[in-house]
């Protein structure tokens, strides 16, 4: 191997497709797309707010409408001296959503409720006019019951739960564990569509250089193993430069946007307690109050992504050199696409139980580590030997696969005419 | 000492023997041919001497030293399957190229503009070579072959799509550099153009050399069989000849070659008879007859003969 000719290579790689179009696109639109993401997100949860839905109640027992309304004015509203057929007109005018009918049974037994309504709300309307009733119902029965003011008490007794990890140095830290859970699976999204997208990257480098029918010049030059970890290397550096790119204009943007967010949420928070005339303070929304991410945790995610990378791009090029134009490709790169996609899936198993069985042995297996290890770094205490070992297996297998890429690279990148098979491939392996 | 000596080379892919025990010397100052039909084995041979596959068994020297990355950088080579990056600059390519071969910079730089100013392409040094004209792209193909200024030229069925211009640019090019002294290799399955240029051929088939030599000598030993026939009027007696092979034929011309000794006087004769005689010439064969009597499936096992 030449360092001079990996060199040439990288260099001529990076510096393409630094200035390519493609690249200069990608590199602005990515974060916009993500922040127009977040925006529409936001904007949706503020018009779910303004959405009412309106149930009226006819009540024969004269005591569950007014608590009712009492709890929710705006959805509940006592139509007890209309008769049911109008009620039913109202809905197929859209007046309202659904109307109930309340009578003693459902106070004195655990009679069904019955809701008519339009169908509109879905399922979480139907659980808040569930959970909305158990309460009026539960008050009412209390209060028929004439139990003491400590037993009501009892029953309006809500927990919250507030949890602080203890280090291993006895020190008892603030638990984030809600706020790692989605650095977790955002570390492990961004991977997995990194190695995608930069596997493609390579991919379509090495299928352009065949149809260009340039890599016959360049490997009278330079080694087939030259060739193809210079162009590693090449797309590695240009990942990384990518990433730099974003994560300067991250902290950029969150240094500008983080105290406007705020002031725009203080001035919603404010109206939102003139509105219901409580004396809440209005408090710092907490997805602003962002906890600090660790060092090692950022160092972890490069690291988990540079091996990533390097095990998979050296498979992506294998497949770029057996196909012969990139439609062809599909079928070549299942034994590729479903170890990712299956880290894909896993990782969601390991975003809700970060120490299960499946999730640490996932996460030690070097095609899945790169994606759910990092996720379980972010979200729980991995000891530091799984993650020691996940790498070693990572760098073991990385060599594996770039000695068998190797193989299907040199052989691959000559063959012209006509996409190779499976059996094509295993032959040029034992070559 | 030959530039490329070759000795007893063979490669199999599978169970196809693609060179099959292969011998011959290409010399300074000379220009070689590889000969013989598609799929004879040509491009393999030619890939195992710039050392882009490896040989099975058999050794190849490039003055003297074992083919290595060290040799390629000796060796200009233009593919038969050839091209460039499409979305490179012209200049940035021939760079990258040229460094590749082992150059410097500023040599690279002072060799690219002297070639480019040589094609009169010196203003096509930032165009990207995708909006190039196909016979502009050839010629920049040519410059990446040469631009490293190495002593060995090995071009792969070189004419195959270039356009005329480029195949006569081409053709100059390689004749001044056998005048300076380099040393060129060039494979086809073209005759006529073997004729014009070559020095020494091989003669390749299913894998094997069949005859190898000088162009001169090889021609001379044919000896003068072959008969150039031109008339005019009824062309049919040619039909009624026997013991003869017609190469080329058209309704005033007929190129002759004349098997087991018959008389050439016997086919003037009948000419004579039917026809008006406008020119009778007995010549040394052309190479595409001795390419057909040494390939074709009647003469091969007695050429085999005649090489062992």
């Amino acid at each position: 191997m030449s360092w001079r000719q990996i060199y040439l290579v990288l260099r001529r790689e990076y510096m393409t497709r630094i200035k390519s179009k493609g690249f200069i696109a990608a590199t602005i639109l990515v974060p916009v797309g993500f922040v127009a993401m977040f925006g529409i997100g936001i904007l949706i949860s503020v018009w779910d707010s303004d959405i009412t839905f309106e149930i009226g109640v006819i009540d024969q027992t004269e005591a569950l409408a007014p608590s009712l309304e009492e709890l929710n004015a705006e959805r509940y509203t006592d139509y007890s001296d209309l008769p049911e057929d109008s009620l039913r007109t109202l809905i197929q005018q859209e007046q309202i959503t659904g109307y109930m009918i309340l009578d003693e049974e459902h106070i004195t037994s655990d009679k069904t409720l019955e809701l008519i309504y339009s169908g509109s709300g879905g399922i979480q309307l139907l659980n808040s006019i569930e959970s909305d009733m158990r309460e009026v119902i539960r008050e009412e029965r209390l209060q028929r019951a004439e139990v003491s003011q400590d037993i009501q008490n009892i029953f309006e007794t809500s927990v919250s739960l507030n949890s602080r990890r203890l280090t291993a140095e006895g020190e008892e830290e603030e638990d984030d564990t809600a706020f790692f859970t989605i650095v977790g699976m955002a570390m492990g999204f961004i991977i997995f569509f990194a190695i995608f997208g930069y596997g493609g990257y390579i991919m379509r480098g090495v299928i352009e250089e065949k149809t260009n029918r340039i890599v016959e010049v360049i490997t009278s030059s330079v080694k087939p193993i030259e060739l193809l970890s210079g162009k590693m290397a090449g797309v590695g550096a240009l990942a990384i430069t990518q990433f730099g790119i974003w994560i300067i204009a991250l902290f950029g943007l969150t240094t500008i946007a983080g105290p406007i967010a705020a002031s725009l949420m203080s001035d919603q928070s404010s109206q939102m307690t003139d509105a219901m005339g409580a004396a809440e303070q209005a408090e710092i929304p907490a997805f602003l109050d962002i906890p600090t991410i660790e060092t090692s945790l950022i160092i972890y995610f490069i690291l988990f992504f540079i091996l990533g990378y390097m095990l998979y791009s050296s498979l992506f090029a294998a497949i770029g050199s057996a196909a012969d134009s990139e439609t062809d490709t599909q079928q070549l790169m299942m034994p590729v696409t479903i170890p990712i996609m299956l880290a894909y899936f896993i990782m969601f198993h390991a975003w809700r139980s970060p120490d299960s069985t499946l999730s640490v042995i996932s996460s030690l297996f070097p095609f899945f580590s790169p994606i759910v290890m990092i996720t379980r770094i972010a979200i729980t205490e991995v000891p530091f030997w799984q993650i020691g070992l996940a790498m070693l297996l990572m760098v073991l297998t990385f060599i594996g696969t770039m000695w068998l890429s190797a193989k299907i690279y040199k052989v691959g990148i000559l063959s012209y005419g006509g996409t190779a098979s499976f059996k094509d491939i295993a032959k040029w392996i034992r070559q | 000492m030959a530039t490329i000596e070759v000795e007893n080379l063979s490669k199999t892919f599978g169970k196809t023997v693609a060179v099959n025990h292969v011998s011959f010397e290409a010399h300074e100052g000379r220009i070689f041919g590889l000969l013989g039909p598609n799929g004879a084995g040509k491009t393999t041979t030619i890939r195992m001497i710039n050392y882009i596959i490896p040989q099975d068994s058999g050794e190849i020297t490039i003055k003297g030293l074992r083919v290595s990355p060290k040799t390629q950088k000796l060796i200009g080579y233009m593919p038969e399957e050839r091209g460039l990056y499409k979305k490179m600059k012209v200049g940035e390519q021939l760079m990258y190229l040229a460094q590749l071969k082992g150059l410097d910079a500023t040599t690279a730089k002072k060799n690219i503009r002297y070639w480019l100013e040589r094609f009169n392409a010196a203003d096509w040094h930032s165009k990207v070579v995708g909006e190039l004209s196909k016979g502009m792209s050839q010629k920049i193909q040519f410059i990446s072959t040469i631009v490293h200024d190495p002593e060995i030229y090995i071009f792969d069925e070189p004419f195959s799509g270039l356009d005329p211009i480029n195949s006569e640019l081409l053709k100059e090019i390689i004749i001044e550099l056998r005048e300076k002294g380099k040393t060129i290799l060039f494979s086809t399955h073209r005759m006529e153009q073997v004729e014009q240029m070559c020095d020494d051929i091989c003669l390749f088939n299913n894998g094997k050399v069949v005859l190898t030599g000088n162009l001169r000598n090889i021609k001379k030993e044919f000896g003068k069989n072959t008969v150039l026939l031109e008339f005019q009027g009824d062309g049919s007696f040619l039909d009624e000849l026997e013991d003869i092979r017609i190469n080329n034929r058209s309704t005033n011309f007929a190129e002759i070659r004349i098997l087991n000794g018959s008389s050439h006087q016997e086919i003037l004769r009948k000419a004579m008879e039917q026809a008006e005689v406008h020119k009778f010439q007995l010549v040394e064969p052309s190479l595409n007859e001795i390419f057909i009597s040494t390939v074709g499936e009647d003469n091969i096992k007695n050429i085999e003969a005649l090489q062992a």
